[in-house]
């Protein structure tokens, strides 16, 4: 089977940007939980966390 | 764990479904429709049993033009929201077209979410080309090749992500491609840290 190219400079460039956009989406995700009343907010991190 | 395992797919049967396992198969079955695609990461391990959760799942779609994109923005805005945006254009053009993920959840609420980007590297063509059928009870999803995700999750290197890769692995290490995962091992020089952590 014919593997791709692997270019680690170019997949460091990627993994920074993904954390990058995590930490975008952190801010967000904040931003929501202020304004969003605790039953509300919390009952989606019971779904995910249990 | 029961499962099957053949070169082209995996079984598995009686699986009592998550809340994660809940989205993504309900939004890949409307993906489907319109896109290839492939689910990386994270859930990869999730989904064969790894004992931790995640606020996000990431796919890998297909490059659609945006006809294409606007008819499938259509059908799953009846049941998910894109979070970064409510402009179908805007989130064509500004984010995915850049190489931005956009992000779905389920309407009113914000986790979990859904990352869904278009291919950018080789690599990502590749995943999609070489993607996984996976059927979980009676969904078919479709995931990155296991001998691809281990070394990229032991590239990508932190303590989570060398656990997810150590899980995998061992659910998987009699019925893997060994001749392919070292040749990615070799490519993403991850062959000291599977020696150490996996073997």
């Amino acid at each position: 089977m014919r593997t791709p190219h692997v270019d680690l400079k170019e997949l460091e460039k990627l993994k920074n940007d993904n954390f990058k956009e995590r930490l975008e989406f952190i801010e967000k995700y904040v931003e929501w939980l202020k304004k969003t009343p605790n039953k509300e907010w919390s009952s989606q991190q019971r779904d995910i966390i249990g | 764990m029961e499962f099957k395992y053949t070169k082209n797919e995996i079984s598995i049967k009686d699986k009592t479904i998550s809340t994660l396992d809940s989205l993504v198969i309900d939004f890949t079955d409307i993906l489907s429709n319109y896109a290839k695609y492939v689910v990386v990461s994270g859930y990869v391990a999730i989904l064969f049993g790894r004992s931790r959760t995640s606020e996000d799942i990431d796919i890998i779609v297909e490059k659609l033009d945006f006809n294409k994109f606007n008819k499938f923005w259509m059908e799953v805005s009846k049941k998910f929201e894109c979070i970064n945006t409510r402009n179908v254009k805007v989130a064509f053009e500004k984010y995915l077209s850049s190489g931005t993920p956009i992000r779905f959840s389920r309407k009113n609420k914000f986790i979990p979410n859904i990352e869904f980007k278009f291919p950018k590297l080789e690599l990502d063509y590749w995943t999609l080309s070489e993607r996984k059928k996976v059927l979980l009870n009676e969904h078919q999803l479709f995931i990155s090749p296991l001998e691809l995700q281990i070394p990229f999750k032991l590239f990508l290197g932190s303590e989570k992500d060398i656990e997810d890769a150590k899980h995998i692995y061992k659910v998987f290490k009699n019925k893997i491609d060994s001749a392919l995962l070292n040749e990615f091992n070799r490519k993403f020089k991850t062959i000291n840290l599977f020696n150490r952590y996996l073997k």
